[in-house]
Parts: structure tokens; C-alpha cells; sequence
């Protein structure tokens, strides 16, 4: 393998500035991070013995520096030598960084040349084969025969659909093709391209690219039950033939450039379709440097998926230094960092008309707004609280620690209401005695739940009545004992709270809340204890019965009789207790003397409007979710949304989030003529404006690299191999093409055909000579071209993970075809609270919603399927252009023993089992083809002795079930 | 052959005449026979404590926390930790004391590894580069802080190949109650070939392999119709492979279905501790009642069970010719803690791990050592990070990415050395300039297995990507 390495720098020095030498020829490796053979010139001193060696390195007629590059010019080895024997000085302060970036001398820049088609011998059916053939006969090699009819139904069937043929349509077939092989092979290649798992079958190749998964893998790994709307998208949008810029475009800023169609959003499931640090972005955040060292790797992830998908170009190299061998800078590399930096992974609304859409986002923009508002508003009062504020906050907080609020409780808390909306919903709970009383003093002691993070007084009225009746009828006969209505009372935490009876009669003890406390984001009423005491000191609440407007019953925590239990909380230190309520009561009174009546009523109108808007949004349809990029969604853990707002992109040396440059602009790299780096976008341009920007980059007539991109990945997704075989790599480190006037014409034709149809693509390939010549091996042939890079026989190929899977059931008669939706999971979640546990041994494989085509599996990254995984299935954390092919014991192990297997084994069995020759169907069904005599007996010698479903099982086994033909 | 040649070869698809079958089921490594150096041991095993295990508490003692002992911790700086504000200093929860020749300190926890201290070198500098479980393992099993990248175990059976074709050549012994972060990606080949990825083994368990024999329900799969389908698969599937000449992935099928059979009787061999003689078992601390042993509450016989297993079965993978064995202590970091997450509780959860820990590894290096096994295996003792050395309220510890502490043992390793140190309190590396990476660990492990860890490469979009990224120093202080 050769590669060819970058001759000219785009910013070649012609300066005598010894620095900008080094700083354009040696600095990509011997910085100070990397100083290859342990020299670095990043800055001065420069040790005496590694300048003398400088000059012997690149001196001479073959230098050995710098390495992969051209030698310097004499004139620059003499400005070296000079400065060298100047003494080698770097001024202080200075650091030399690397300037050099690669040069766009490399085929892939290159434009795209819709050569000549050759004029090649009589073998070829259409233009690819006059390309193949020219190939072969330079390399003095010849093309094979067309593969016999069976073979060539099979293999157009796994390779358009990934389902084998049944056997009826291989017998039509092969009777139709004797007579008329060109019609029939044009009609079939076109039924299969209309039918629907054609699509199913290329969105699995997509999705391997798209390093599509649906959990987010790293540590607790949550699934993501919003993910497979952008597979049903990608599905669907093969099935459309949908013109390939189209699709690249929408996967960008589909909902900038597409807003009137959900898929527009939908297609944006690709930026988010990779792992994502749930950790490190719900619990650590931005706020700190770990999270924010995620959020940078979390955009590295979309940058890189993005150029390696579409572009085939590994702009990641550059998130240290330049690009060693492409051209792309670092600044480049960041310019990109910009172009998604407003984006995060998370659910986003799809499917709502576009104005209601607004209306939801517009919405949830202002509650945002107001909670910002409130907010404000709470450090303003704080701020204007001066340092008493902050020292009774501070105390507060000491006594917490320390353990003040620490209680000893029974299990029975108290009474609780139910949950209200709005902390003005008046509630009330009363006590009825027994016997009439006059009541000395009453006392209300607060519940405590450590609920939301609550604890003492919990739920505790923070505007109220008590009142007393002696009938009962509070309406008309009712005597006021304590008004706390008109002002908020400072929560007393479980202190009691005690209340002056007035000596007169009473029988009934009312508590009215006027305004509820607050849980995390609803209101209640609750009371730990209620006692009530007569003129001799006895509490005579016990002997009473308690009823509310409304009441939770969840025993034995919350009840109603808990009111009156004679437990209540009490606090661990009853001294620190009652300092802190002291303090709390002291906060109190500072906010009263700062809350003018202008907050007051800020606050009240903020809360209004904020109801207001909440109970709208509730009127506005919720949606569809899709798992994408957005900028807008409900906060969640310590990811916030954008609202569109890109964050501040800074360059960073060596990829240190502690070491930021300069401020970056959105743009991507140059990478052919005519492009310039920096997007030119208006001032006042939105966050979309830059994904636009980037989407209209790709689709570029001009961009040589998505046509050819995707021309690529369409012959290796037929023929195992790629023209150029690292297909999500064309640059200098990547392969270079087998066939570079093939490559061009595939890519010229998909670029300038009017629909851009990959459809029409598949045509092609599928009905050239090339793709139908027969595999069989030819020792001549194999001596000049071992591994069939030319295409001198067809390649013989092993079914995909999913081809075999889906293949089982086809053939099992088990195949539930049922298209789109939630993903069927073929596993068992324990633990789902914390880490969830997936566990695929548990599965039951009769359940008919596993039997799906494995496209519709939910692809789980922290433990990927065992089963799929061992037949060299992708990983979906890792972009996979290209599938393995390995052959393990383990494989052969999971093949005979998975219970899946076992399973389908069993219904195939009972599938063959009701029909005359059940041995024949069954045969016929895995292979295509009858078994001869000898397999016959052999079969039916081992079928009497251990039964039908034993030898299903072995003919799934067969590698001739396993290989199209 | 160049690696990146072999790789590609092995890599292909599509192009089958020309590869040898020692491509399709590689025994060989792509350096077997080619090192890069004469070797120093030829296995590895890697001791994984999950959740992040405290190097305060166990390895790396700090009288200065004794002095400082509840006292509000302050190093002079702003620290960010993962979950809480820096509380008070917090003291070792045990003691430490002197062990062997070499005097070294170890906490009571860990005092089984007394007897072998003389046995092992520790490096208390290393640093890691966040304090999230997810990116410090995988920086510690792939060299690597996000997903993407091979595991150390699969780079070495990558380059080493398997001494014995009938068992894996790189086995993990997860933790039975649940995987750590990240899941099987600590143990992926993900860019090397397939076969190179970690195989789960489960010691203990009703099925300790996925799929090594059928279904135990299966109301059909009787052992005669397995033992005949295979002969009859052998017979069918050469028939087919002869008429396609030239195609050696269909031989290799064939015997791969070979090596299964063989691997079902080794595999099961290996497995089976039965007859280990019973010293044997109580210095691994097997416990009476087996792998089913109470564990609903932690406790130190539970522990010492489950890690003493599978410690005791790594003996015997690695003397059946196993290249890289894993072997983890700790689940995901939930609750109740299985794992060395202790935010909560330093003594409650990391003193029945610990225990259990010592007693298992150490009895695997006096094992080891009794068979002649330990000049040419290396053990390392690794976690994600470490914990710090103030109070997370009051007896937990939260995440200390700054310093923590990893040992290694066997394999031409120089026994009862002590290379880096932490600060007085175990917060930072003393000397913050000449740290220990996970590189220059792993950079050591390749040396003494003869590798040279930046001439190990393999390119995947445009990289020549090694274990060691572009970082990497053989720590020779700890050299034999």
C-alpha cells in the first residue's frame, strides 16, 4: 500500500525568518507536546546538540528531515544554518506553533472528471463494465461468466433487500430468465428497488455510517426511546429515492431549509445519533471544567460524523494540530466546533404544524423568560439584604449542616392535602372534639419529609387562619383565634407553633391555608401534629375526629387521623432547633423590610403570568419526539437548552479545553477550489444559519467529495470492497482509488442526474456484467489478483449479522414484516432505576414483536447483542463504514447453541413438518436449490434417529445458508 | 509481513484466495514471532476495581491526614469535585503498617497483600483526565476517554495471538451482579478484528459462557444429536467448500466448528475449580456455600468469594495459555453499592471489596509464583481515579482524578519498589511535572511483553492509531 505524501503546503514559506521555517517544516512533530525523537523547538533555549543536529537533518541530497515531506530548499537550509550558528535563539516569549497545512495536490480535491467511457470488448453490458474491463485488460487479467441463473436470483435478493428469495419466486424466475434474461432481470431489479425492504435493507448500511444507536452508552447508559423516528426517516427516505443532497442537507439543517416538512427535524437525528456522556452532561454540566471538556468531545463526536459520513474526510486530526496530511487546519477544525455549538442531543418536537409548533416554542421561550424574571428578582432582594442577609443564609446553612434540622419522626408524618396547581387554592383540615372545650391554647407542629429536599415543615401553610366554632358551621358561627392571611408566616420548621385560645366555647378547630407551600413544582397543605389544650394544661386533641376539603390517604405516612397521633417530629438538639428557627424568623423579617410593595407586586404579577403561560402551553398539542440536535427543550439534570444562543467557540492548543485561543467563526475547511474557510454569514445570523451554511457547503455542485463519497459507499455496500477501500477516509492516509475514471463517472452520474437517485445507481451496478459475473475461483487470475480488486469474478459474500437473523425467521415462516415504529428489544431491562441492566438471556423468542427484521432492534452500546455482536454486527459507538468479516468458534458456537436458534429451529421445523417432503422444503428453503441423493440420505438418515428439529438446526448451520452461493 | 499488510489481509472482505487460515482464525498474533524486543512475560492480567477505588485508604499512606484529621481540608487552591464541596481532612478509616522486606505501608484492609508486598511495585503519581467513571474506565481499559478505541486486552491478543487456539485469548471476568461504566466497550476490539475482542466468562454462573452449549430447556438438543449434527455439518460443509475451491474463509468455517467442539470440552475444563485442592480455595477465600454465598447485605465473605473466584479461575485460563485476562471487582456505580463508588461510605462498601480484593489477588500471585507462573505474567492493580483525601459528609470521599495510585506485579517487574508519589495528602502527584499516565502503563506492559508500544499500529481513518495514543513512557524505574 502506497501512500502518497503532501508535496506543497498551502502556506509554503518563501521567508527568510528562520522561525517561520521550522515553524512551517518541523513544528507538526516536534512541539512539545508530541517532540518526536524527544526534540522540540515550541521555544527557546534550544539545547546546543539539538541545533547542530537540525542542520545535519536536512542537509544533503537525501535528508532524513523533515520526514513524508520535501526536502527544504538550499536557500532555506542556509537561512537555518545561519541561524544556527547564530546560536539558535528563539526570542522569550515567543512559541513557535505549526503553520504548515497540506496542500489540495490529491486526487480527492480534484474536480470531478465525467471521463470518456472506454471503448472496451463485447463483454460489457453498460458503461461500468467498460471501465471494469479496460481495468482487467491492463492488468492482463479477464472477466468470468454470468453466474447460473439460481445464484444470480439469490445474490440480487440479499444484496437489494437482505431477504432471500422463496423459493416459488426462484423457480418463476429461472424459468422466466431462460426465455427472455434481459427483460426479466430489468423487471425484477426494478420490483425489488420498489419494495419496501429495499429501503430497510440500505438504511442498515446508513445507519452503521451514522453510528446510529438507541441508548446512550458510557456510564448508566439510559435508553433512548425517542431515537427511532430518524430510522424510520432514513428507511423511509431510501424507499423515496430521495435525491442525495436533499438527504445530506436535511440531516444538517433540515429544519432551516425544510420547515414545512416534519422530516426536516427528524433528519436531525443524525447529529445526535452518537454516545452521549449522560454523567458528565445531566449531573456534572458545563459549569464545570469536566463537563465542559464533554461538551467538547459531545461536538468533536458531531463534527467528525459529519465530515466522515458525508465527506469522507477526517477533519478530527485537526483538533490538535493541523491536519498532518490533509488540508485542514486547526482553525478549520474549531471554525466547524462553531457550526454546531448551539446544538445539544435531545428530544425535539417533529410533527406539529409549523404554527403550532411556534406557538410551543414561543411558549416555552417566555416561561423561560419569566423563570429568569423571578429569579432576578430573588438575587436582587438578596443582594439588597447587604451582609445581614448573607450572614443569617450563612448561619442558616452552618445550622443545616451541623445538623440542626436533624429530626427523630415516627413513620406517620401527618396530615397531607392533595396536590394543588396553584399555591391560592384555599384548603382547610379541622379537628372535631368530643366534647365541647374551652380552649386554652392550641399548637400546630410542622410535618417533615425530606421530599424535594424539604425536611422540617414541610408542606406547612404559608398564609392561614385558625379559627374555632362551636357548631361546626364555620359559615355563620366562626371565632378567629390567628389571621396570618394577609402576610406570609416564616415557615417554623417543626417548632410548634403556638395559638392563644380565647376561653369561649368550642368543638371545632379549623386550619385554613390560604396559600399553600411549595413542593418542587406544586402546592399542599400538610401538618405533622395538632394539639389542643384545656384550662388544666391536658391535650384533648386525641379524642377527636379529623376531616379536611381533601385529604392523600397513603398510610401509614399521610393520614388524616395522623394529625392528631401524638407523634410528632421532634428535633435531634432542641437548642440548635429553635436558634434556627430564630434565624429563619430573622431572614423573614429582613425580606419583609426589603420586599417593597413595587416586588411584592412584581412577584405576584411574575407568578400570574407565569401560570398564565403555563396553563396555555398545556393547550397547545405536545407532539411527536424525536432524539436530535436542538436548542430548545425542557432543561433537564444540568442540560440547558440553548434557545439558539451558540456558545463561545474558541480555538484550543493542543485540544485543552484549559488552554482556549482565539474566538472562532462558523466556516469549514477549503477543501477544493473556490471554497473559502469562513462562511460568509450576516451579522445578525441564527444558530440554523451556520448548519445552513454548512449544508449548502456539502451540497456544493462544485464539492468534489460528497459525490464521490457516496459513490463509493454504494459499490462497496454491492461488492464488499470499496474503490477506494476506506471509504470514510479519501484523504492522503486513506486508500486511493482501484478504479479513479469509474469512481468519477459513478459520482458524475448521481451528481448530475436531475433526481440524484441512488436507485438509478443500484440499476446500474446491479445490471452490468461486472456485478453478475459468476465467483468462482480462477488460479491464472488469483496469481495476478489474489484479492479481486479488478473485479475478475463476482465476490462471493457471507451474510451481514442482521441478513442471517432475518434470514432465520424468512425462513422459520416466523418473519413479522410489520414496518416503522418503536423498536422491538430483544432483552430484558432489571435495574432500570439506576444503571439499566439489559439482559438478552432473558428473552423469550417466540414473542412476536422480536420477530421484526433486525432493523427495527434497539441497539443497546453498553452491551451490545451477544448474539449479533459475535457475527461481526456494527458497534453502533463507532462510525462503521465497512463490516468485519471474521470466522470464530464463537460464531460457530452462537449458530448452533443462541436460543434464538434453538427456537427458530423449532418452527422450522413445524414449517417443514406439515408438508409432503418435508426434508426437501426445508433444504430448498435455506440453500435455493433441491438436494441431490447423497445430501438426501444423509439427512434423512440423521432426521429418523434425532427428529426434524435437530436437522433444522444443522441446515442453519450450513455454510451454504451462511455464503450466497 | 508489515502490520498494517497483515491487518489488511485480515481485514478483507470479499478477497479470499491467498489467505492463509492462520488469517482467518488466528492463533498468530501479527507480531508472533516478529517482537519487537525479547520479552519479559507473555500474559497479562488486569485487576479492574470498578467505581474508583481510594488510594488513601488502602495503598498510599498519609500520616498528614492523621494529623489533620477533621479539620476543614485546605490545599491552597479552588477544587472542583465531581458531586460535593471539599470537607474536612479525612484519615485512612484503617491503619497502616510496615509489611515485608521492603517496609512498605499497607492499610489493615488490604493486609493479605502483605505477604507478597515484596512482590510489588507501586506508582502512587498516576492522573487521569476527568473525574467521570465513563471516561476515566475507559481511559484506563483503552487508552482512550470516549468510546472508539480497542481495549488493552485486545491490542495484546491482537499482537500476541493465543497460546492455546481452544480457548479465547482474551477473557473478562466481569463483576456477576452487573458491568461497569461504559459496558462492554471496556473489553470491544471496535477497529481491530472481531476476534480480538474480550470473551465473557462468568465463573460461578449457570452458563459461564453465552451459548457454549445449547439451551439446558431445549426439548430436542440431546448430546447424540449434537455430537452426530456435527459430523454431518463437518461432512456438508466440506462438500460445499470443495466445490469452491480456492475460497479459504469456507475451510475456516469448517474449523471453527472444530475448534467449538474443543473449546466446549477446554473451555469447560478450565472452568471447573472442583477439584482444586482445598487450600487452594480457602487462600482464594472461597466461601462453603459457593458462588451462591448471601450477599444482601455487603459482607467480607461474599466478597472474598466472588473476587477469590474469579481470581482462582483467571490461574487457570492463564495456565491453559490465555493471553490477557480482565477481571473486574465492582458493578455499574448504583445502589446499594457493589462497586467502589463510595460517596456515602468509605468504611461500609470499600472494606468488604478491599478484602476480598487483597485475598484474591494475593492469592493469585502466590499462586502463581508457586508454579513458576509470576516471572512471566504481569499483574496490574488499576480503577478509573481515585478519591480525595477530604470528606464527602463526613465518611464518604468523592472522585480524585488528580492523583491515584495503580500497582504492578510479575513479569519483570521489580518487587517491593515505589515509583512517584503523591502530595502530603494524596490530592495531587508530588512532583505534578513527572506524573504517570495511563500511557506510560500501558507503554510498560508492551515493553515487557516485547513490544514496542509506538511501533504497534494499526490505521483507521487516516490515523496510525497504538494503545498509546501519541503519549507513552516505559516507566523503567519499576523494571527488574
Amino acid at each position: 500500500m502506497t501512500v502518497l505524501l503532501a508535496t506543497a503546503g498551502l502556506s509554503a514559506a518563501k521567508d527568510p525568518d528562520p522561525l517561520a521555517i521550522l515553524e512551517n517544516n518541523c513544528l507538526s512533530c516536534h512541539n512539545a507536546h508530541d517532540a518526536k525523537g524527544d526534540v522540540a523547538f515550541e521555544s527557546g533555549p534550544i539545547p546546543d546538540k539539538i541545533a547542530k543536529s537540525i542542520v545535519k537533518a536536512i542537509a544533503g541530497s537525501d535528508p532524513e528531515m523533515p520526514k513524508d515531506r520535501d526536502a527544504l530548499t538550499s536557500g532555506q537550509v542556509e537561512v537555518i544554518k545561519n541561524w544556527v550558528a547564530d546560536g539558535a535563539t528563539i526570542p522569550e516569549g515567543r512559541v513557535l506553533k505549526d503553520t504548515y497545512v497540506p496542500g489540495r495536490d490529491w486526487w480527492s480535491l480534484q474536480p470531478i472528471e465525467k471521463s470518456e467511457v472506454p471503448h472496451a470488448g463485447k463483454w460489457s453490458e453498460n458503461e461500468i463494465d467498460a471501465f471494469v474491463l479496460t481495468k482487467l485488460q491492463e492488468k492482463g487479467l479477464s472477466p468470468s461468466p454470468e453466474a447460473p441463473p439460481r445464484v444470480l436470483v439469490r445474490r440480487l435478493y440479499y444484496d437489494l433487500t437482505g431477504l432471500p428469495p422463496t423459493p416459488e419466486e426462484v423457480d418463476t424466475f429461472v424459468a422466466e430468465y431462460k426465455a427472455n434474461p434481459e427483460g426479466t432481470w430489468s423487471r425484477l431489479v426494478d420490483r425489488l428497488l420498489a419494495s419496501p425492504a429495499y429501503g430497510e435493507h440500505f438504511a442498515r448500511h446508513w445507519l452503521d455510517v451514522a453510528r446510529y444507536g438507541e441508548s446512550h452508552g458510557y456510564d448508566k447508559d439510559k435508553p433512548r426511546p425517542n431515537a427511532w423516528p430518524y430510522r424510520d426517516y432514513v428507511i423511509r427516505s431510501f424507499n423515496d429515492d430521495k435525491p442525495w443532497s436533499q438527504f445530506v442537507k436535511e440531516q444538517i439543517a433540515g429544519d432551516v431549509l425544510y420547515p414545512d416538512s416534519p422530516d426536516g427535524i427528524v433528519a436531525l437525528g443524525f447529529i445526535a445519533a452518537g454516545p452521549w456522556d449522560f454523567i458528565a452532561h445531566f449531573e456534572v454540566g458545563e459549569g464545570k471544567v469536566d463537563g465542559r471538556i464533554a461538551k467538547h468531545m459531545d461536538r468533536d463526536d458531531m463534527v467528525s460524523a459529519t465530515f466522515n459520513a458525508f465527506m469522507s474526510t477526517t477533519v478530527q486530526c485537526a483538533q490538535c494540530h493541523n491536519h498532518k496530511f490533509d488540508p485542514v487546519s486547526m482553525e478549520d477544525y474549531y471554525r466547524l466546533h462553531a457550526v454546531f455549538a448551539a446544538v445539544d442531543r435531545a428530544p425535539r418536537i417533529y410533527d406539529l404544524d409549523p404554527a403550532m409548533l411556534k406557538k410551543r416554542e414561543d411558549l416555552t421561550r417566555a416561561i423561560a423568560e419569566v423563570q429568569k424574571e423571578v429569579k432576578q428578582l430573588d438575587s436582587e432582594v438578596k443582594a439588597a439584604g447587604g451582609p445581614e442577609l448573607e450572614n443569617t443564609l450563612k448561619k442558616i446553612e452552618e445550622l443545616n449542616k451541623a445538623g440542626a434540622g436533624k429530626v427523630k419522626k415516627s413513620a406517620a408524618y401527618g396530615y397531607h392535602s392533595q396536590i394543588a396547581k396553584k399555591p391560592d387554592t384555599e384548603k382547610w383540615v379541622q379537628l372535631e372534639l368530643i366534647d365541647e372545650v374551652a380552649i386554652d391554647r392550641i399548637e400546630l407542629v410542622g410535618a417533615h419529609d425530606e421530599y424535594g429536599g424539604i425536611g422540617a415543615g414541610f408542606g406547612f401553610p404559608v398564609r392561614y387562619r385558625v379559627e374555632v366554632s362551636a357548631t361546626g358551621n364555620f359559615e355563620k358561627d366562626k371565632r378567629m383565634l390567628a389571621d396570618h392571611s394577609a402576610a406570609d408566616f416564616v415557615n417554623p420548621g417543626i417548632q410548634p407553633v403556638e395559638v392563644k385560645g380565647d376561653g369561649g366555647p368550642a368543638r371545632f378547630v379549623r386550619i385554613t391555608a390560604t396559600k399553600l407551600a411549595a413542593r418542587t413544582s406544586d402546592y399542599m397543605l400538610t401538618l405533622g401534629e395538632l394539639r389542643v389544650f384545656d384550662g388544666a394544661d391536658r391535650n384533648v386533641a386525641g379524642k377527636g375526629i379529623v376531616t379536611a376539603l381533601d385529604s392523600i390517604e397513603a398510610q401509614v405516612r399521610w393520614s388524616r387521623s395522623n394529625l392528631i397521633d401524638g407523634e410528632a417530629p421532634v428535633a435531634g438538639d432542641p437548642k440548635q432547633a429553635q436558634e434556627l428557627v430564630d434565624l429563619k424568623k430573622r431572614k423573614a423579617e429582613i425580606l419583609a423590610a426589603i420586599n417593597t410593595p413595587e416586588r411584592e407586586k412584581k412577584r405576584a404579577d411574575l407568578e400570574t403570568k407565569l401560570g398564565n403561560l403555563q396553563t396555555e402551553l398545556k393547550k397547545v398539542p405536545e407532539g411527536k419526539m424525536v432524539y436530535a440536535a436542538s436548542t430548545q427543550f425542557k432543561p433537564f439534570g444540568k442540560v440547558l437548552p440553548t434557545d439558539g444562543k451558540p456558545r463561545e467557540i474558541r480555538l484550543l492548543h493542543r485540544g485543552d479545553i484549559r488552554s482556549p485561543g482565539d474566538v472562532m467563526p462558523a466556516g469549514a475547511p477549503a477543501l477544493w477550489e473556490g471554497t473559502t474557510e469562513a462562511f460568509s454569514l450576516e451579522k445578525n445570523a441564527t444558530e440554523g444559519d451556520r448548519r445552513a451554511a454548512l449544508a449548502e457547503y456539502f451540497a456544493d455542485p462544485d464539492n468534489p467529495l460528497l459525490w464521490r463519497s457516496i459513490a463509493n459507499r454504494v459499490w462497496l455496500w454491492h461488492f464488499g470492497r470499496g474503490i477506494v477501500d476506506s471509504p470514510n477516509d479519501m484523504g492522503r492516509m486513506g486508500m486511493e482509488p482501484t478504479h479513479p475514471a469509474l469512481l468519477d463517472w459513478l459520482a458524475a452520474t448521481l451528481r448530475d442526474d436531475p433526481k440524484q437517485s441512488l436507485k438509478n445507481l443500484h440499476y446500474q451496478i446491479v445490471t452490468s456484467a461486472t456485478w453478475k459475473q459468476a465467483s468462482n475461483h480462477r488460479a491464472d487470475m488469483a496469481e495476478v489478483d489474489a484479492n479481486n480488486a479488478y473485479y475478475w469474478r463476482g465476490n462471493r459474500r457471507r451474510l451481514s449479522a442482521e441478513e442471517l437473523r432475518d434470514s432465520v425467521l424468512a425462513v422459520s415462516g416466523k418473519l413479522n414484516r410489520e414496518m416503522g415504529g418503536p423498536s422491538f428489544q430483544d432483552f430484558v431491562i432489571e435495574k432500570p432505576q439506576h444503571s439499566p441492566h439489559y439482559q438478552y438471556h432473558l428473552h423469550d423468542h417466540d414473542d412476536p414483536k422480536s420477530q421484526r427484521r433486525s432493523i427495527y432492534r434497539m441497539i443497546v452500546r453498553s452491551k451490545t447483542q451477544p448474539f449479533m455482536t459475535t457475527l461481526d454486527c456494527a458497534d453502533p459507538s463507532q462510525m462503521v463504514a465497512k463490516r468485519d468479516e471474521t470466522t470464530t468458534a464463537l460464531q460457530a458456537l452462537a449458530l448452533l447453541n443462541n436460543p434464538f436458534m434453538e427456537t427458530m429451529s423449532g418452527h422450522f421445523a413445524t414449517r417443514v413438518g406439515q408438508q409432503k417432503d418435508p426434508i426437501q422444503k426445508a433444504f430448498l428453503l435455506v440453500t435455493g436449490r433441491e438436494p441431490n441423493a447423497d445430501e438426501l440420505d444423509e439427512l434423512n438418515a440423521y432426521t429418523r434417529l434425532y427428529g426434524l428439529k435437530n436437522t433444522c438446526r444443522i441446515l442453519f448451520n450450513l455454510s451454504e445458508f451462511a455464503y450466497v452461493d | 509481513m508489515s502490520i498494517d499488510r497483515r491487518h489488511f489481509l485480515a481485514g478483507l472482505s470479499g478477497g479470499f484466495p491467498g489467505l492463509a487460515l492462520t488469517d482467518l482464525l488466528a492463533r498468530d498474533g501479527v507480531l508472533s514471532g516478529t517482537l519487537h524486543a525479547p520479552p519479559r512475560a507473555k500474559r497479562v492480567v488486569q485487576l479492574f476495581m470498578a467505581g474508583a477505588a481510594s488510594h488513601v485508604d488502602l495503598f498510599d499512606y498519609k500520616p498528614q491526614l492523621e494529623k489533620e484529621h477533621g479539620e476543614q481540608w485546605d490545599p491552597g487552591e479552588e477544587v472542583e469535585l465531581f458531586q460535593s464541596t471539599p470537607g474536612a481532612s479525612m484519615k485512612s478509616v484503617w491503619d497502616f503498617q510496615r509489611y515485608g522486606k521492603c517496609g512498605k505501608h499497607l492499610s489493615e484492609v488490604v493486609a493479605p497483600l502483605g505477604d507478597v508486598i515484596d512482590d510489588l511495585a507501586f506508582v502512587h503519581n498516576i492522573v487521569g483526565k476527568t473525574g467521570v467513571h465513563s471516561q476515566g474506565t475507559l481511559l484506563q481499559t483503552t487508552g482512550f476517554n470516549r468510546p472508539g478505541f480497542p481495549s488493552a486486552g485486545s491490542w495484546v491478543s491482537y499482537a500476541l495471538g493465543s497460546e492455546n487456539e481452544n480457548l479465547p485469548a482474551f477473557v473478562v471476568l466481569p463483576d456477576h451482579r452487573g458491568l461497569a461504566s461504559n459496558g462492554t466497550k471496556n473489553w470491544s476490539s471496535m477497529f481491530l478484528p472481531a476476534q480480538h475482542q474480550g470473551t465473557v466468562i462468568r465463573p460461578g454462573a449457570a452458563t459461564p459462557i453465552d451459548d457454549l452449549f445449547p439451551p439446558k430447556d431445549s426439548d430436542f438438543i440431546t448430546p447424540g444429536a449434537d455430537k452426530a449434527g456435527f459430523q454431518l455439518l463437518g461432512k456438508m460443509n466440506s462438500r460445499y467448500a470443495e466445490e469452491r475451491e480456492g475460497d479459504s474463509r469456507l475451510t475456516a468455517r469448517i474449523r471453527s466448528y472444530e475448534l467449538a467442539a474443543r473449546m466446549q470440552l477446554s473451555s469447560t475444563e478450565a472452568l471447573d475449580v472442583s477439584k482444586e485442592p482445598q487450600y487452594i480455595k480457602d487462600m482464594y477465600g472461597l466461601a462453603p456455600e459457593g458462588p451462591g454465598v448471601d450477599d444482601t447485605k455487603i459482607n467480607v465473605k461474599a466478597e472474598r468469594e466472588f473476587f477469590g473466584r474469579k481470581c482462582l479461575v483467571a490461574r487457570r485460563l492463564l495456565e491453559r495459555g490465555v493471553r490477557f485476562v480482565q477481571v473486574w471487582s465492582g458493578n455499574d456505580n448504583g445502589h446499594p453499592r457493589r462497586n467502589w463508588d463510595s460517596h456515602e461510605n468509605i468504611e461500609r462498601d470499600h472494606g468488604p471489596l478491599a478484602s476480598g480484593m487483597a485475598t484474591g489477588a494475593a492469592a493469585l500471585i502466590k499462586d502463581l509464583k508457586q508454579r513458576g507462573m509470576l516471572d512471566d505474567t504481569i499483574i496490574l492493580w488499576t480503577t478509573e481515579f481515585g478519591r480525595m483525601p477530604c470528606a464527602q459528609r463526613g465518611v464518604g470521599r468523592d472522585h480524585n482524578p488528580f492523583v491515584f495510585t495503580n500497582w504492578l506485579c510479575g513479569g519483570g517487574i521489580k518487587g517491593g519498589v515505589t515509583h512517584g508519589e503523591s502530595d502530603q495528602w494524596g490530592y495531587k502527584p508530588l512532583d505534578p511535572a513527572n506524573s504517570t499516565q495511563v500511557y506510560d502503563i500501558h507503554a510498560t506492559i508492551l515493553h515487557l511483553l516485547g513490544i514496542d508500544h509506538e511501533r504497534l499500529t494499526v490505521r483507521h481513518n487516516s490515523i496510525d492509531r497504538r494503545l498509546t495514543d501519541v503519549h507513552g513512557r516505559v516507566v523503567r524505574e519499576i523494571l527488574g
